[in-house]
Formats: structure tokens, C-alpha cells, sequence
């Protein structure tokens, strides 16, 4: 053990006398440390947003109510905020939170005109991406390892010391071995401290935080023996690194990019825009259909209401809401296409990403820190269902006859009260299919 | 200070041949150095001697025949004949970022052997390096001085058998007369050196014996009278003469 | 004269130099690879860029024909419903878009217009992506400010050390040539590689031409790449001339390249994000609402916040009751409460469109810092797929919007009587009464978007010219100081 921590120390004390590869290290933790605090920033950005946007609502839905009194109107006028928090570990990957929407002001209208509603960051810097803790790790430090790792035996043979090195050395592992581990863990502790800080800042669990480690371990390592092995034999320390960097854009560029061209021309997913007109065609279409024609097609869902539906005017609110609901009915197999293309989309990418390394890191992590598709994808699903307990709330009072009462106001569904419920269930879910 | 106790030859080639990249560099080469010798391997460029050289320190893998050191098969036993074999490279390059004192605790510490700097400086001050140098990045150092922190590294190592290549190239003639004298030394006190080398005259000054290599084959051996030195007319007429053949 | 034929001769050195260069490449198995990789990535993504946009301008136009005539098509309705049932606008890409599809792919190309709001673009490509092309797209921009520089890196990281290295360099300029004449020959040398590069961009780029870019935005476009990776041929020059050794010259370009083109351009938007934060749509949203529920509601013609706009139409016809007016009020109170909607919507998009121009700037000006990021906003700018074309569509997509809102609400002013209107929910009949001729729906005004004009995109590019070429500046002097002294 303590002749393991000689050579270790020795090759410290080494490394600290080359001055380029401290200055590699130092590069490596500025980097990681300004891609925490800038994920550190942004989801503190959106804690803010989404805490502003509490308010904004709670203000917002007390002032319509005062002023409205019909059912029709409440129900026409009241936005419901909706929301996706960020994650405790959202900050080392932000994920797709800049593409996907992860926040939302839904009303009973037809939920598939609502849901499509972008509110993305300008995207020009979007574009230009953002640097978190996942990029620097899955992009960045295979650069960095290689670097470090691509001259570890070309240098010593092009300056003439290799031999010289190898039969002094007690045993290959007390040099190459103790040299490879010192510049490997120099490097895994500055690119993980800055994380390790973030991680105690945000309250990230230590479960989280020890698989993103073991993750980026196993990430760091397996480009580390890549490059010590693509240089074992070579004496010119730069045509192993290009060879490498070669690798690593064919990784983290060329495989991506080819899959991608691959899924999009294998899956073919309906245009986001013609769910939205067949909806609005159907909604529209609805004014100038016989009135029992939406009434029909509404009780056949829901034919609770089959009896509540005689009209005694041109125009009745729940002859309104009937037919948002139908036009989201006849809407609904083109949006079921769409999502199941996406799906099958984030499916086949999990295949493409087998054959690179940055990102199976990024589905990874993104999956772990839930900034993922799949989070949006479930986010977008807690929408539909909250729209559906919505409507589900104002039937009674727009089919059954009658005054309403706004004291009835107080059981409002609310998207807080509604996630609450639901993670009861859905803790079980999740449980089930991390069985799997 | 070493002592060797063993009268079979402490390096020893038997119809060794060794291919490198389906190219024969040795064919059946056959040589002894006994303890306490010094074995001047000569050859002309391409001749084979420093494949003989990573032959010995087990960088190539004999294809036949047998390369013992220290009685045992070199390919079988690295760490034990690299334990005990001092090598000087030929132009050996430190690290130029570091003193010469701190190179040789270096790779003293890679050897796991403990010196204090007053024995570093005792080597230092048996290869004539210049106290005020001892502690300047190598960097600023001529190829002599170079050579000379090489050799005082050497001389730590504390082996009981050397490998030298070319060790007097880039040495002005003062310092090859002090190496030569420290080379004795070191045999009179029961070191085995091998040194390779195309210098013919440097060779028939230090050498006990001179072996003559050409082509991967050793075509010619001669041993220095008692207490005398190998005429060098006589190596010399060999080495062009089979040289121009 | 002597001058003269002192600079031909040294010209003429150069030109060896350069042609020894090119012996070299061609040699070494590591540089021709490199160079074929490199041409067959720029090809592949000229034409991979070119047919996917090619379609989607296709594709564009035919969608823009088609929302209009299905908007003409509809039969005699009420002027409201119309309102309500709104209108597409799609925005064609621009002709050079082929070549930098800039934020296309982030900002949705179609808005759906309506009354009473004003929707962002929407389907933005990316949402239906497969989260693969997160690091860079197969597009020819990607290429030309990523990969371009590393290609140039491989392939000249030695150019002059490796002189040094093997010692010529001591004899090269014991012939009598020059230190800085030996680097120019060396840089005419990359300087021809990276017209190699430039030229299937520039051919693809005046394809454009037949789209209807002008000639002189393509010459601004491929002028900026030349200095870009005249940059990068600099900066290669000068690690390698000042550089005692080959894997010093690499590894330090190599990390110059990270920290240039990978981390800069990130560090420049994370920067620009949190010095100027931006509220999202939905925060406008809010505060919007919170205005117009001040301003009235514009279907309730009984709001109270309409009193006075009925005080003052009453005296106008000197009339006593809303019935005898000679217009619809209803109709009026469409009309004036979507204007100061309107006025108010386009107060606070004016506001996000500024924070968003506030905070590009900030991220531009990391150009002095990164070529890169000087030529990834000099490349959007002529190209017209900047953020400025984005802007520039949303406000004509919105003046679109208003003009063939407030034409319907005009429709439902002077076509449609009050008491028919009030009546228009009684029964079927008068349901019936309560529609304006379907010859109003001709509001539209054909819809065809078009970029800026080419001198005021090459304007708002001048600053990232300016930055490339003080780079250009800086790195010449650098590199004619290390020229003399060079051993």
C-alpha cells in the first residue's frame, strides 16, 4: 500500500513540474466551474420564473373571478398555470428545457391549441447552445483526456527517454500505471468538484450524485484507456491525438448526425401543424354543423350527459365546450401519431447513441436529471390529464341546469394539489418500471 | 562494493536471432561476458548493435537461440535483469524541465532506491559535473553534461551490470579519459559491462574484449593482452576490411 | 526597381516554399487523409443543406397559397367567427439559408394568426428531433466554423516546427530566406487549402443567386469564411513558428481550437442569458392580461370600460341609444378594443424583441474573443437567418394579422346591423341573417417574406468583419515579430 502511494506521490510531484499539463487542469476546472455555476444560474432562473408566475396566476385567476360571473366566461377567462420544476440535478444537464416547453396557461378551450405553445428563449443563443455540466463532460473532456493521455508514451520515445524510463522502473505499473492514474484523477477532480459543489448547493441526493460519478467515471475512463492504447506503440504524439480527436468527432458528430438523418428518414411523423388545423377546422367547422352533431359525438365519450344536452338558444356555453372537446376528439389520432413518432423517435436515438459515448453520457445523465424528452413527454402528459380533471370539473355545472354558485370556486382544480395526488401513483410507476 | 560470485558468463547470446518486422537484424549471434569484464560490442551503422542492446533489456523477443543475463532467459525474467542492468541510452534526453539532481532522484525513486543528496553529489562529483550546474534545468545543458548526469544516474542505480550505448559520444576528450578511467573502476570493483559502440578506438582503449559485429553476426572477437590494451591496427584493419568486403 | 524584382524574388521564395509544402501533404498519408475528409464532410453537407431546404421552400410557399385560399374559400359567416377561425403565415427560408439555416430549426417558421393575440411561431423543427444534433448539425456553416479549423490544424501544426525539428529550418534560412518569408510561403500554402474548402460553399452560394440573393451578400457571405480561416491559418502559423516543437505547436492549437469554437460560443450565450435575463411569453402573458382586463373586454360590448367610446359615438351621430346608430356598435367595440389590444400586444413584443436583441449583442460581443462566434453572427447576418429575419417576420406576420382582423371587424361595422347581430343566437333564422358575404374574406393581403435587403444585413455584419480582421491585424503583427526572430 504505502509503496502504491510512493509511486503515486512521485508522479504528483512530476505532474506538477509540467507546466502545460497544469495548465490543461486549470483550463478543465474554469470550465467545468463556469458551466456549474451557469446551470446553477439558469435553474435558479426558472425557480424564480416559475415562483413569479405562481403569483402572476393566483393574482390573474382572483381578478377574472371577481369579474366574471357565468360559468361559460369563468371557465372561458381562467387560466390555469402549469408547470414542470426543475429537477435537483437539472443544473449539470439542462437538458432539452430550452426546446421543450416546461411551462404552461391552460384554459378549458380545446387542449391540443394550447398545448403546442412554445415560450423558448431567444434562439439565437439557443442555437449557439448553452454550456452545462454535461456538455463539458460528454464533449469537452474526451478533448481534454486526450490531450493528457495521447503522449504518455510518445513523448517518452520521440525524446529518447523511453527505454531508459522503462528499465529503470521497478515494474511498468509503478510508472506507466502510477503516471496514468495521477493524471487521471487529477483531471476527474477538477472536472467533478465544481459538480460536487453545485450538487451541495441545489440539495442534490447523494444517490444522484454518486451515479453521476460512476457515470462520468466510466466515461472518463473508457476515453483515457482509448487513448492510452491508440498511443502505446506510436512515437509521434501528434498523430495519435489526431487519430483520437478523429474518433472523437466521429463520436460525437458524425454517428450522431448520420442517425439522426437515419431516424427522420425511417420514422415518418405526421407535421406538428396539422394537428392544430384539424382542430381548429373541427372547432371551426362545429358553429355551422347541426348542434346535435357535436352533441353526439360529445356523449359518446362522455355519455353521462346524454340527457343534458337540449339546447334552448343558438348559443349555449355547454354546447361551446362540447365541441373544444370534439375537436380535440377528432384531432386526437393525428396527435396520438405524433407523440408515438417521437417516441419512437427518442427510442431509436437511445440505438444510435449505443455507437457514441457522448451521447448515451447525455441520454444518461439528461434521463437521470429529467430534462429529458421523456420528462418533457411526461410533462405533457400531467397537462392533458390536469385539462381533463378541469373539464371534468366544469360538466356538472355547464350540462346540469342551474345557478352557479362561486363558493363552488374553492374546489377548483389546481395544478399544485393535482402533481401532489398524482406522485403518489406515479411513484409506484416509476418504481415498477425501474424494475424492469 | 558488488560482488559476483559466479563463474558462468553473466551475458550470454546463443545463436541468438532476433526479426524485427519480418526483417532477420540478428543471425545467430553468439557472445559471453564473464564478471567483472568490459565487452566492447563494434559495428558499423545497421550491424545490429543496438538491436542486440533492446535485445538484452527485453524490448525484442528473440525469434531462436537465447539471450541470458544474469543466468536467467531475459524474456522470462524483465524485472529481475532490468533490476539488475544500469542502462545509458545512447543521446540521453532527461527531462529538460527539471535539475539534474531532480531527474536523478526521478528515476532513483522509479528504481525504489533511496539516496541522499550527498551521495547524489558523490556520483556527480565522480563524473565531473560541474557543482553549479547540479541544480539548473537541463534545459541549458550541453550534450557532455547530459551524458555525464546519464552516467552519474547509472553509477546510482548501484547495478551490478552495465548496458552502454555509444556512452563517449558528445564527451570532449578530457571527459572520455575520465570515463574510460571510471569504467575500470567500476570492473575492478566486479561490474559487467557491455558497451556497444562504432568507435574503434574508444573501444581498444577500455575493452577487455572486442567483439566485432557485421550484419547481425559476430565476425571476429579480440582480447586485450594482460595488463595491456587491444592493438588497434589490428581491430581497425578488421572492421574496414570486412567493412569494405 | 531593385525593389521590385527584391519583392518578385521574394514571391517567387514563397512560392517554393509553398509548393514544398503541398509535396509534403500529398506525402503524408495523415495530411491527404485529412484533406479528403475534409472536402467530402463541406460536399456531403452542401448537398444534404441544399435538399432539405429546397423542399422546404417548396413546401413554404405552397403552404402560404394554401391558407390563403382556404381563407378565401370559406362561406358567408359572421365577420367575428372569421376572426376567430384565422390565418397562416410562413416564412420561405432565405435563399442562402442552404448554407446557414441559423436559428430556422429553433424558431418554428409558421405562426397561426388570430384575433385578440398574438401566437409565437410555432413546430419549431427541433422539438420533433431526436436530440442527437445537440453538439452540431450536418450543415455546411457547422463544418466551416468547427471543423474547418481543426482540418487546418491538422494539417499545419508542423508546417514550420517540423523544419525546426528536423533541423532544415536552420538551414532554410541560412540560404538567405527570410524567417517571415518562410511562414508566408507556409500560409500560401494553408491559404490555398482553405480556398480548396471555400470552393463548393461558393458555388452552392451562387446558386442562390438564381433564388434571388443578391451577388453582393454572397460575396460578403463567403468573404467572411476567407477571413475566418485566415484566422485560423494564422493562429497555426504562429504556434507553429513559435513553438519549439511539433507536439507543443499541436497540443497548444488543439486547446486554442477547444476553447475557441467549442467552449466560447457556449460561454457567449450562457453569459448573454443570465446578464440579460429575458421573461418568458407566458410572464408577458400575464402582464398583458392584466392590462387588457383594464382596457375591456372586446366581445362584451357592455363592459363599463366601453362607456366612454359609447358616450362619444352617441354624440358623433347625435343619437340617443346604441339601436340607432347608423354602424354596429358591437362591431366598433371590436374594432377599437383590438386596436388598443393590439397596441399594447405590440408594446410588450417590442420590449421581448429588444431584451432579445440586448442580450444577442452581449453574446456578439464575445467576437473580439472567439473568431468564431465573429463569424458564426457575421454568417446568420448575411445569410438573413439571424435573429433580426426572425424579428422582422413576427412584426409582418403581426401587421398581417392586425390588417386582416380590423378588415373583418370593418365588415362587421358596416355590414351587419346591430339589432341582427344581437338577435344572432335567437334561432337558426336569424343565425343565418347574422353573416356577412364570403367576398369579405378577400382581406388578406398576399403574404410573401423576404429578408432584408443585402446592404443592411452586410451592415449589421460590419462589426463581425471588424472583429475578423482585427484578429487578422493582430496575428500578423504577432506572427512578423516571432518571423525575426526565428532560429
Amino acid at each position: 500500500m504505502s509503496y502504491m502511494f510512493k509511486q503515486l506521490s512521485r508522479e504528483w510531484r512530476f505532474m506538477l513540474r509540467q507546466k502545460y499539463l497544469l495548465v490543461l487542469l486549470g483550463c478543465a476546472i474554469l470550465i467545468s466551474g463556469f458551466s456549474v455555476q451557469s446551470g446553477l444560474n439558469e435553474v435558479a432562473q426558472q425557480q424564480q420564473t416559475i415562483e413569479r408566475l405562481k403569483a402572476a396566476d393566483v393574482a390573474d385567476r382572483t381578478d377574472t373571478q371577481n369579474k366574471q360571473d357565468e360559468i361559460g366566461m369563468l371557465a372561458y377567462y381562467t387560466f390555469h398555470l402549469t408547470y414542470s420544476p426543475p429537477s435537483d440535478l437539472a443544473f449539470a444537464a439542462l437538458g432539452e428545457r430550452d426546446i421543450y416547453p416546461w411551462k404552461h396557461r391552460i384554459k378549458m378551450l380545446a387542449i391540443e391549441g394550447q398545448i403546442y405553445e412554445s415560450d423558448t428563449q431567444n434562439a439565437e443563443l439557443t442555437q449557439a447552445g448553452k454550456i452545462d455540466f454535461l456538455f463539458v463532460i460528454s464533449a469537452l473532456s474526451p478533448l481534454i483526456v486526450i490531450l493528457l493521455f495521447h503522449d504518455l508514451f510518445a513523448n517518452e520515445r520521440s525524446s529518447g527517454r523511453h527505454d531508459l524510463l522503462v528499465t529503470t522502473a521497478k515494474s511498468p505499473w509503478a510508472l506507466w500505471g502510477a503516471r496514468g492514474a495521477i493524471r487521471f484523477i487529477s483531471l476527474f477532480l477538477c472536472l467533478m468538484l465544481p459538480f460536487y459543489v453545485g450538487a451541495w448547493v441545489s440539495g442534490t441526493s447523494l444517490v444522484a450524485v454518486g451515479l453521476v460519478s460512476l457515470c462520468c467515471f466510466m466515461y472518463l475512463a473508457f476515453w483515457a484507456i482509448l487513448s492510452v492504447y491508440w498511443g502505446k506503440n506510436a512515437n509521434s504524439g501528434p498523430k495519435v491525438a489526431s487519430g483520437l480527436i478523429g474518433i472523437w468527432v466521429l463520436f460525437a458528430f458524425i454517428t450522431p448526425i448520420l442517425g439522426d438523418l437515419a431516424i427522420n428518414k425511417f420514422v415518418h411523423s405526421p407535421k406538428g401543424g396539422d394537428i392544430m388545423l384539424t382542430q381548429r377546422e373541427a372547432v371551426n367547422d362545429a358553429w355551422d354543423l347541426p348542434k346535435e352533431a357535436t352533441m353526439d359525438a360529445f356523449t359518446a365519450t362522455y355519455p353521462e350527459w346524454k340527457d343534458h344536452v337540449a339546447m334552448q338558444s343558438m348559443f349555449e356555453w355547454k354546447w361551446y365546450y362540447a365541441f373544444q372537446q370534439v375537436g380535440d376528439q377528432i384531432a386526437a389520432p393525428i396527435s396520438q401519431e405524433y407523440r408515438a413518432a417521437s417516441q419512437k423517435k427518442y427510442e431509436l436515438a437511445g440505438y444510435a447513441s449505443l455507437l457514441s459515448p457522448p451521447l448515451l453520457l447525455q441520454r444518461v445523465l439528461t434521463r437521470l436529471a429529467e430534462t429529458d424528452a421523456v420528462a418533457a413527454h411526461k410533462y405533457e402528459q400531467q397537462v392533458r390529464a390536469f385539462h381533463k380533471t378541469l373539464r371534468l370539473y366544469y360538466y356538472p355545472f355547464l350540462f346540469a341546469q342551474g345557478e352557479f354558485d362561486k363558493g363552488n370556486l374553492a374546489n377548483l382544480p389546481s395544478f399544485d394539489k393535482f402533481i401532489n395526488k398524482q406522485h403518489g401513483v406515479s411513484d409506484t410507476d416509476s418504481a415498477q418500471t425501474t424494475n424492469k | 562494493m558488488i560482488e559476483i560470485v559466479q563463474a558462468t558468463a553473466v551475458i550470454e547470446a546463443n545463436s541468438l536471432c532476433v526479426n524485427i518486422k519480418n526483417n532477420s537484424i540478428l543471425k545467430s549471434l553468439n557472445f559471453r561476458v564473464e564478471a567483472g569484464e568490459i565487452y566492447a560490442l563494434l559495428g558499423g551503422n545497421g550491424a545490429g548493435k543496438s538491436t542486440t542492446l533492446k535485445t538484452l533489456l527485453g524490448f525484442n523477443a528473440p525469434s531462436s537461440g537465447s539471450v541470458k543475463v544474469d543466468g536467467k532467459e531475459v524474456i522470462n525474467a524483465l524485472n529481475h535483469v532490468r533490476e539488475k542492468t544500469a542502462y545509458l541510452p545512447e543521446s540521453a534526453t532527461l527531462y529538460t524541465h527539471l535539475t539534474a539532481r531532480e531527474n536523478v532522484k526521478y528515476f532513483l525513486s522509479l528504481a525504489d532506491i533511496q539516496k541522499s543528496d550527498d551521495e547524489i553529489d558523490q556520483a556527480f562529483d565522480r563524473v565531473a559535473l560541474q557543482r553549479n550546474a547540479r541544480d539548473r534545468h537541463m534545459q541549458t545543458y550541453s550534450k557532455g553534461m547530459r551524458q555525464k548526469t546519464a552516467i552519474a544516474l547509472a553509477l546510482l542505480r548501484e547495478a551490478p551490470i552495465f548496458l552502454l550505448d555509444e556512452p563517449t559520444s558528445g564527451l570532449d576528450p578530457v571527459a572520455i579519459d575520465e570515463f574510460n578511467q571510471l569504467v575500470r573502476e567500476l570492473a575492478s570493483g566486479g561490474a559487467t559491462i557491455l558497451m556497444v559502440t562504432h568507435d574503434v578506438y574508444g573501444a581498444c582503449q577500455v575493452a577487455d574484449r572486442i567483439g566485432l559485429l557485421r550484419d547481425g553476426e559476430l565476425v571476429g572477437e579480440f582480447s586485450a593482452p594482460q595488463n595491456g590494451q587491444i592493438e588497434t591496427e589490428q581491430v581497425h584493419a578488421a572492421f574496414a576490411q570486412r567493412g569494405a568486403a | 526597381m531593385s525593389e521590385h524584382s527584391s519583392s518578385t524574388a521574394r514571391f517567387a521564395k514563397m512560392m517554393v516554399v509553398a509548393k514544398d509544402e503541398w509535396r509534403y501533404w500529398l506525402r503524408s498519408k495523415l495530411a491527404i487523409s485529412v484533406l479528403a475528409i475534409g472536402l467530402i464532410l463541406t460536399l456531403s453537407s452542401v448537398v444534404v443543406t441544399a435538399i432539405n431546404t429546397m423542399e422546404l421552400s417548396h413546401t413554404r410557399h405552397a403552404l402560404q397559397e394554401d391558407a390563403e385560399q382556404t381563407f378565401a374559400d370559406q362561406p358567408d359567416r359572421h365577420p367575428h367567427r372569421m376572426v376567430h377561425y384565422g390565418h397562416y403565415a410562413f416564412r420561405a427560408p432565405s435563399p442562402l439559408s442552404v448554407l446557414d439555416p441559423g436559428v430556422d430549426a429553433y424558431t418554428g417558421n409558421s405562426i397561426f394568426l388570430e384575433g385578440h393575440r398574438q401566437n409565437s411561431a410555432m413546430f419549431a423543427d427541433q422539438k420533433q428531433g431526436t436530440a442527437l444534433t445537440q453538439l452540431g448539425s450536418l450543415t455546411p456553416a457547422f463544418i466551416l466554423q468547427t471543423l474547418a479549423p481543426l482540418l487546418l490544424i491538422l494539417i499545419g501544426y508542423s508546417s514550420v516546427s517540423r523544419e525546426r525539428e528536423s533541423q532544415t529550418l536552420t538551414y532554410l534560412l541560412s540560404q538567405g530566406t527570410s524567417g517571415f518569408t518562410l511562414i508566408a510561403g507556409k500560409g500560401l500554402a494553408l491559404m490555398s487549402v482553405i480556398g480548396l474548402i471555400l470552393v463548393p460553399v461558393a458555388i452552392s452560394a451562387l446558386f442562390s443567386l438564381h433564388e434571388g440573393e443578391s451577388i453582393t451578400a454572397i460575396v460578403g457571405f463567403v468573404l467572411g469564411y476567407a477571413l475566418y480561416l485566415t484566422v485560423w491559418a494564422l493562429l497555426v502559423l504562429l504556434c507553429s513558428s513559435a513553438l519549439s516543437k511539433n507536439s507543443e505547436s499541436f497540443t497548444a492549437l488543439a486547446l486554442t481550437w477547444i476553447l475557441l469554437c467549442v467552449v466560447m460560443p457556449r460561454v457567449a450565450s450562457s453569459t448573454a442569458i443570465t446578464t440579460v435575463p429575458a421573461a418568458g411569453k407566458l410572464e408577458t402573458d400575464f402582464a398583458v392580461a392584466a392590462e387588457m382586463r383594464k382596457l375591456g373586454d372586446g366581445h362584451n360590448a357592455n363592459d363599463p370600460a366601453f362607456a366612454q367610446i359609447k358616450a362619444s359615438l352617441l354624440e358623433k351621430y347625435n343619437v340617443d341609444s346604441i339601436d340607432q346608430l347608423p354602424v354596429n356598435y358591437r362591431g366598433v367595440i371590436a374594432m377599437t378594443s383590438e386596436a388598443k389590444l393590439t397596441q399594447v400586444l405590440n408594446e410588450f413584443a417590442e420590449k421581448r424583441m429588444q431584451t432579445e436583441l440586448a442580450q444577442t449583442d452581449v453574446s456578439r460581443d464575445f467576437g473580439w474573443l472567439s473568431p468564431m462566434v465573429a463569424i458564426r453572427s457575421l454568417s446568420m447576418l448575411t445569410a438573413g437567418t439571424s435573429i433580426e429575419t426572425h424579428h422582422k417576420f413576427l412584426r409582418e406576420a403581426e401587421e398581417l394579422r392586425f390588417d386582416f382582423v380590423q378588415g373583418l371587424n370593418k365588415a362587421h361595422v358596416e355590414q351587419l346591423s346591430y339589432q341582427v347581430d344581437m338577435n344572432r343566437n335567437k334561432d337558426t333564422d336569424s343565425g343565418q341573417k347574422a353573416r356577412v358575404n364570403a367576398q369579405n374574406w378577400q382581406v388578406l393581403d398576399d403574404f410573401s417574406f423576404a429578408v432584408d435587403t443585402p446592404s443592411l444585413r452586410l451592415q449589421r455584419g460590419a462589426p463581425a468583419f471588424l472583429q475578423l480582421l482585427a484578429w487578422i491585424a493582430a496575428l500578423i503583427i504577432v506572427i512578423r515579430l516571432v518571423g525575426k526572430r526565428l532560429v
